[in-house]
């Protein structure tokens, strides 16, 4: 039954050592899509986080009485 | 806040990440599995890892302000809460995006995916809250008793791939990863962890400058709305 089994293996067509494009094929657009909403997120945050920015309050200072 | 912060921790994430984005995209391998579409580990598992750092950073600073009801724990619980927000939202959004060749859904009703999405409507509630609660102290006292609930859902996230039946595998490690894939996504995290430091700097000041101008004497205040529109910095 090993012999056999030994046989078979060797019979049988090895698989690329190197790592091959997967089961799932193709998906890029996944990926684009995944990329391009973080890059997005982080984009449009930062420029929330700007316009909200505490104003310097060195010229009120100067307005007070 | 010093230049360093102000221009060095947001333009070190931004290279970090970008550059994180390159690795993962066009020099790491694709995954015997799924192919190309793993690509997806590197913004998402980076993403939702920074949601449950704020998280965590959120349940802190509401317990800290229920001892000691400095505002400085108010507003970095505000912080904390937002900026979690943002990496929550988008991070389970690329989860679903993922889910969608490798499970053949968007989004079903799964244990990890469900809990994630209560984490993010309680997050939601908690800035919900913040926005239509006008007096300062009861705002910060009620958002820290619902910061600390909200973190009990936290765990639940973590371990509802271990506790249940989950479509969402458990939690890898190095051991089990490949360190072609390992490093990239270690590259990825570290990055992204400079951009939310940056984002929680930036955010914890507005929040401060807010409570400031509540806290200020309706005198002062009328005087610097006049000095803001005399100066033309009004906004």
């Amino acid at each position: 039954m090993n012999f056999l089994t030994l046989a078979f293996l060797q019979a049988a067509p090895h698989a690329d050592p190197q790592v091959g494009a997967g089961r799932i094929v193709g998906g890029w657009e996944y990926v684009w899509a995944g990329y391009g909403i973080s890059l997005a997120a982080l984009v449009l945050y930062s420029l929330s986080l700007w316009f909200r920015r505490p104003r310097s309050t060195e010229p009120l200072s100067r307005t007070q009485p | 806040m010093s230049k360093a912060i102000r221009i060095g921790l947001p333009l070190l994430g931004a290279v970090t990440v970008l550059s994180g984005w390159y690795w993962g995209l066009f020099v790491a391998p694709p995954d015997r599995e799924m192919g190309d579409v793993q690509r997806l580990m590197y913004a998402h598992v980076p993403a939702v890892w920074m949601a449950l750092i704020c998280s965590t950073l959120n349940f802190g600073s509401s317990l800290t302000y229920l001892f000691n009801g400095k505002s400085s724990a108010d507003a970095l619980a505000e912080a904390s809460a937002e900026v979690g927000l943002l990496f929550g939202v988008y991070g389970v959004m690329l989860g679903a995006i993922w889910g969608k060749p490798t499970w053949g859904v968007y989004w079903t009703w799964d244990p990890r995916l469900t809990s994630a999405a209560v984490m993010l409507v309680a997050y939601m509630g908690y800035m919900a809250l913040r926005k239509f609660v006008d007096d300062p102290e009861k705002r910060a006292r009620w958002s820290a008793i619902v910061g600390i609930l909200a973190f009990a859902d936290i765990p639940i996230v973590w371990f509802s791939v271990r506790w249940w039946k989950s479509l969402h595998q458990i939690q890898s490690s190095p051991r089990t990863v490949d360190p072609e894939l390992v490093l990239p996504l270690r590259w990825n995290s570290f990055g992204l962890f400079f951009v939310m430091l940056a984002f929680l700097v930036f955010r914890y000041a507005i929040a401060r400058s807010r409570i400031r101008e509540e806290s200020a004497p309706p005198e002062v205040l009328s005087h610097q709305r006049v000095g803001l529109a005399s100066t033309g910095t009004h906004r």
